[in-house]
């Protein structure tokens, strides 16, 4: 089939809460920070448009409820994500000890095709402040054991690597969408004999 | 101005009705699967028209995939993930058109053409997508189509698919809401366009949701429950896009925003919404908005349903705001005890008031739950106001009334009232990790008297521990006299104790001595550097321990007289900056002896024994004015202790060597008084029981011949100090049993060898070679056993010694080793 002309990447942001996802995802989408605590709840998402290798791809980013308890309807929006970001905050060490659950969970739940090579991301962040309590180098080492996951340091506040990583988000992104599309996109074949009527819909029969 | 829509929109409200799915939700993965199959194909169908431009088409495939939203089959959770998949697809759609309508191709009268779609949802989730692209490729539009939408959605009413859909509306226009004060061009809009747009949504959404719980039948309440429960998260989503508003400020807040989200909240009357929303704008909105909407949003809250669980809305926000004082506190590097807080903002007494103001309106609220409000007010005193303990003794006094209001008196430790009054208490307690702040809080003690006494005194229990832990010293009088009062139930025996204790299973003995062995560790702690405070402070707590009872008394009066002892030390080495020195010491002495003799009429004479012995020991060593006198009078009293309150034998034996030792080591004694003490010791070893005590306590008598003090000097009485190793000789004779007797035998061989040794020339050679010989005859007659065995080793070792001086060639020994015979 042909291929469309532009891309749509859609990007999930996983972390503890008050890591700093939503600050990240303003810095880069808005350019703006505030210092202003606003606690997300549930999952939505922003758009933008990035060139990556001379294409033009609309990135979809989720910034999603770092509390579980606003996840009431479950994580269906993990489904079909083409790169997953896990933040931590690099001045609360228990934010990077949870990472690996982050991971897990992601994996559970979005089921990729092939768990062992989708793209994760590892943004460290709040680089600015002074009491830093997770060095660069044991983040590095847990990336590296995780099949060599890009790990980059971050301040949301100071915009220090954010639009740097978010490009490399991006084009793991689209490598990973490429390679899906290798994969016929057909759907199920089509069942000429198949009733259809047999499906017990709207037994309410209302015209809504 | 859309004639079919009004037309469908009645036409709908006029068909609602809510159907319970006939087969439950139990096949919900196979109805999910076929519906996202569904999807998928018609999705493929309609990327692969959009590839081929041919747009008629590509809507009619999405209009069928989106058809598939109007299932009443599927549970919330299928629902969403079913949503979440054709929005997906929606978005592929929505980008083709925008990149269509910038390059010029605008298809026209699209946004009219979708609303041919036959069926109302699938039509307005096109017309949402559509209407968003017009949006963004004509930005004068925006403030009419939002409008149009906003209202075009009450077109469904089904709660399930109205609550989706709406919040497809919310997600699709979450990038382009005006977020300026002023547009250049006014139908761009602008943030009050936006505010009234999400407002609107929230309160339709709202509705939706509330209206959930009142459809269908009541048998499946809990159901509809869980099921609302999963869905909240859709109308918060509405509170959220308010808070990302910019150019939103503290005075839209304050004006519109705040006001339109309460009225919809208070009027709704459902206990769910309120408590979901509430706490929603907590955590949604920032702590620099709630800090200045404290009084509307608290005032809110005592209007809320009587389902609805106030407290956790309120701790919830305590908690938010007390964390924000810390995080700021440690960003701004403020110093301890300021507060980021604005001055302006009265955190505490807005709380404090409004709280009052929700106790009192809210009578249905169980008291737990009052009372857990003024632990979350001392929680809000203590983070945000550190050193202000008298906010914190205010809401001690204010839940002390309201105990009393109820007439509520010892509060058994069964409730849950009981528990979180004890919360209440512990939290003070651990705050301050200091029983000097927690006496400064007038209202401790007697909020502490509502309590049974079973709580009373584990309370008691957690304050001594804590003192403990922290290693607090009580300084002063006064404050001794505080904290014990506190500490009462440990102190001494209450009156409710009894009516409770029978109820329940008996004290366990070892329970009760580790108790009071905590007790009696915070003694040490009564501790001032001044010693004329120290002494008041021990005075103070003689007053409160004394009324302990002879099972207390046993722990924690030995300390207080161990206390009163040092401090005698210190003002003796103090004694030449203190004049009065002397005749405080007399008075310490004074008290360390009515102290002890408190504990001998309490039937404790082992006890008091030893601590006069111990006092005689010191008074020897501080000597002071007429200290020979006071000496003599505790070793008398110690001594008549013996004679009378001591009868079982082993204890006997103890108790006179101890007043022999102690007798050895007295120096102040002039003959006229250490004439009469020896002798006396002499006699009461003789009169013992049994012979082998008889024997070990003349024995130890000779000791007060040799170095016992006769004018400061060792007495060095060789005669009678042979005496009594000659009469303890004479009495191991008698003795019946072998292994006894050759025990005692043996012993007596290592006093002769002693004395020997120390020169005394009374005791020949022929004397050690006579026991020898005894010993060597008797010991191989023993029946084996564990005692021989040691009685052997117990030899062996003597024999060892001696030889080890036969050869030694130490010419300093004065005596000669020579002659001994050893086999």
């Amino acid at each position: 089939m042909a291929s469309r002309k532009k891309s749509l990447l859609k990007v999930i942001i996983l972390g503890d809460s008050s890591v700093g996802k939503t600050s990240l995802m303003n810095q880069y989408v808005n350019k703006r920070f505030s210092n202003q605590y606003k606690a997300t709840i549930g999952a939505d998402f922003l758009t933008k448009e990035v060139v990556v290798d001379d294409r033009v791809v609309t990135m979809q980013i989720w910034d999603t409820a770092g509390q579980e308890r606003f996840q009431s309807l479950g994580v269906a929006f993990y489904r079909g994500a083409d790169c997953c970001v896990l933040v931590f905050d690099v001045t609360a060490p228990n934010t990077f000890k949870n990472l690996d659950s982050w991971r897990d969970e992601f994996l559970i739940q979005a089921s990729p095709r092939d768990p062992e090579h989708f793209p994760f991301v590892v943004l460290g962040n709040k680089v600015d402040l002074e009491n830093r309590a997770v060095s660069q180098k044991r983040a590095q080492q847990w990336c590296q054991l995780k099949n060599d996951i890009p790990y980059f340091e971050t301040s949301a506040k100071e915009g220090i690597n954010v639009e740097y990583a978010f490009q490399t988000i991006a084009k793991n992104a689209l490598a990973q969408e490429a390679e899906v599309e290798l994969y016929n996109e057909f759907p199920d074949q089509i069942r000429l004999n198949a009733d259809r009527n047999n499906r017990p819909r709207n037994a309410d029969n209302c015209q809504c | 101005m859309y004639p079919w829509n009004s037309a469908a929109y009645n036409s709908n409200l006029l068909t609602i009705q809510r159907t319970i799915p006939p087969n439950g939700y139990d096949d919900q993965d196979k109805l999910l699967s076929d519906a996202l199959g569904i999807v998928r194909s018609q999705a493929f169908q309609m990327k692969r028209c959009l590839d081929k431009t041919r747009l008629m088409d590509a809507l009619k495939c999405a209009s069928t995939m989106l058809a598939e939203l109007r299932t009443s089959l599927l549970s919330p959770k299928s629902y969403y993930e079913l949503y979440m998949a054709i929005t997906n697809e929606l978005c592929h759609l929505e980008l083709y058109l925008l990149d269509e309508f910038q390059k010029g191709r605008k298809v026209a009268d699209l946004y009219e053409l979708v609303q041919y779609a036959g069926n109302i949802v699938p039509r307005l989730y096109l017309l949402i997508t559509v209407g968003l692209v017009y949006i963004k490729t004509n930005s004068a539009l925006k403030r009419s189509i939002l409008k149009d939408l906003v209202e075009m959605c009450r077109g469904v009413q089904h709660p399930l698919r109205g609550l989706f859909l709406r919040n497809y509306l919310l997600q699709c226009t979450r990038n382009i809401l005006p977020d300026v004060v002023q547009a250049e061009d006014e139908n761009e809009g602008n943030v009050f366009d936006a505010i009234d747009f999400v407002l609107m949504n929230f309160a339709e959404m709202n509705k939706l949701w509330v209206r959930m719980q009142h459809q269908g039948h009541s048998s499946e309440k809990s159901r509809r429950e869980k099921e609302r429960e999963e869905l909240k998260i859709l109308v918060g989503t509405n509170l959220v896009r308010l808070s990302q508003l910019e150019s939103a400020t503290l005075e839209t807040y304050q004006k519109l925003i705040l006001p339109g989200i309460l009225e919809q909240v208070v009027s709704c009357r459902d206990a769910i919404a309120q408590e979901y929303l509430m706490e929603c704008i907590i955590q949604v909105f920032p702590d620099e908005f709630h800090l200045q909407t404290l009084d509307p949003f608290l005032k809110s809250c005592a209007q809320l349903q009587s389902g609805v669980n106030v407290k956790n809305i309120i701790i919830s926000l305590i908690d938010r705001l007390a964390a924000y004082n810390q995080r700021n506190e440690k960003a701004a590097g403020v110093e301890e005890g300021a507060s980021v807080i604005p001055a302006e903002v009265q955190l505490f007494d807005v709380f404090s008031v409004q709280i009052a103001n929700i106790v009192q309106t809210r009578t249905d609220m169980p008291l737990e739950d009052t009372i857990s409000l003024q632990v979350a007010l001392v929680i809000l005193a203590q983070k945000v106001y550190p050193d202000r303990v008298d906010y914190v003794d205010k809401v001690l006094e204010t839940t002390t009334q309201i105990l009393e209001r109820l007439n509520l008196n010892n509060i058994s430790h069964f409730l849950s009232v009981n528990q979180e009054l004890s919360r209440l208490l512990r939290i003070c307690v651990d705050f301050y990790n200091n029983a000097l702040t927690i006496i400064q809080l007038k209202n401790f003690c007697p909020l502490l008297d509502k309590f049974d006494y079973t709580s009373r005194k584990s309370l008691a229990l957690y304050i001594v521990m804590n003192i403990l832990e922290n290693e607090t010293f009580i300084p002063t009088a006064d404050e001794t006299d505080s904290v014990l009062a506190m500490l009462t139930p440990l102190i001494k025996d209450e009156e409710d104790q009894q009516q409770q204790q029978t109820t329940q299973e008996k004290i366990d003995p070892e329970d009760f001595a580790e108790e009071q062995g905590i007790v009696a560790r915070f003694v040490h702690l009564l501790e001032s550097d001044d010693p004329d405070m120290q002494y008041k402070i021990l005075q103070a707590a003689r007053k409160h321990l004394g009324l302990g009872g002879p099972q207390r008394i046993k722990h924690v009066l030995p300390p207080l007289v161990f206390a009163a002892y040092q401090l005698a030390f210190k003002y003796k080495s103090i004694a030449d900056k203190d004049q009065m020195w002397d005749k405080k010491c007399q008075k310490i002495l004074q008290y360390c002896h009515s102290t002890i003799a408190v504990l001998a009429k309490a039937e404790l004479p082992e006890l008091a024994l030893r601590l006069y012995l111990q006092g005689a020991l010191i008074i020897d060593q501080i000597a002071y004015t007429n200290h020979e006198t006071v000496a003599y009078d505790f070793m008398t009293q110690a001594f008549s202790l013996y004679e009378d309150e001591i009868s079982d034998s082993k204890s006997q034996l103890a108790a006179i060597t101890l007043i022999i030792a102690t007798c050895e080591q007295m120096t102040c004694f002039s003959e006229e008084n250490a004439e009469p003490l020896r002798t006396n010791c002499a006699l009461a070893a003789s009169k013992l029981l049994k012979k082998p005590d008889q024997c070990r306590g003349v024995v130890t008598c000779a000791s007060l011949f040799w170095s016992g003090k006769k004018a400061g000097e060792e007495m060095r009485d060789e005669k009678r100090t042979l005496e009594c190793l000659k009469k303890g000789a004479r009495i191991a004779s008698q003795c019946i049993d072998p292994s006894v007797r050759v025990q005692l035998y043996v012993e007596l061989l290592n006093h002769y060898l002693f004395y020997f040794e120390r020169g005394n020339s009374l005791i020949t050679v022929a004397m050690l070679n006579q026991l020898i010989t005894k010993i060597n005859e008797e010991l191989p007659t023993l029946d084996s056993s564990e005692e021989t065995k040691q009685i052997e080793m117990h030899y062996k070792n003597t024999l060892v010694h001696i030889r080890s001086r036969m050869e030694s060639n130490d010419s300093t020994l004065e005596i000669s080793f020579a002659g001994i015979t050893l086999n």
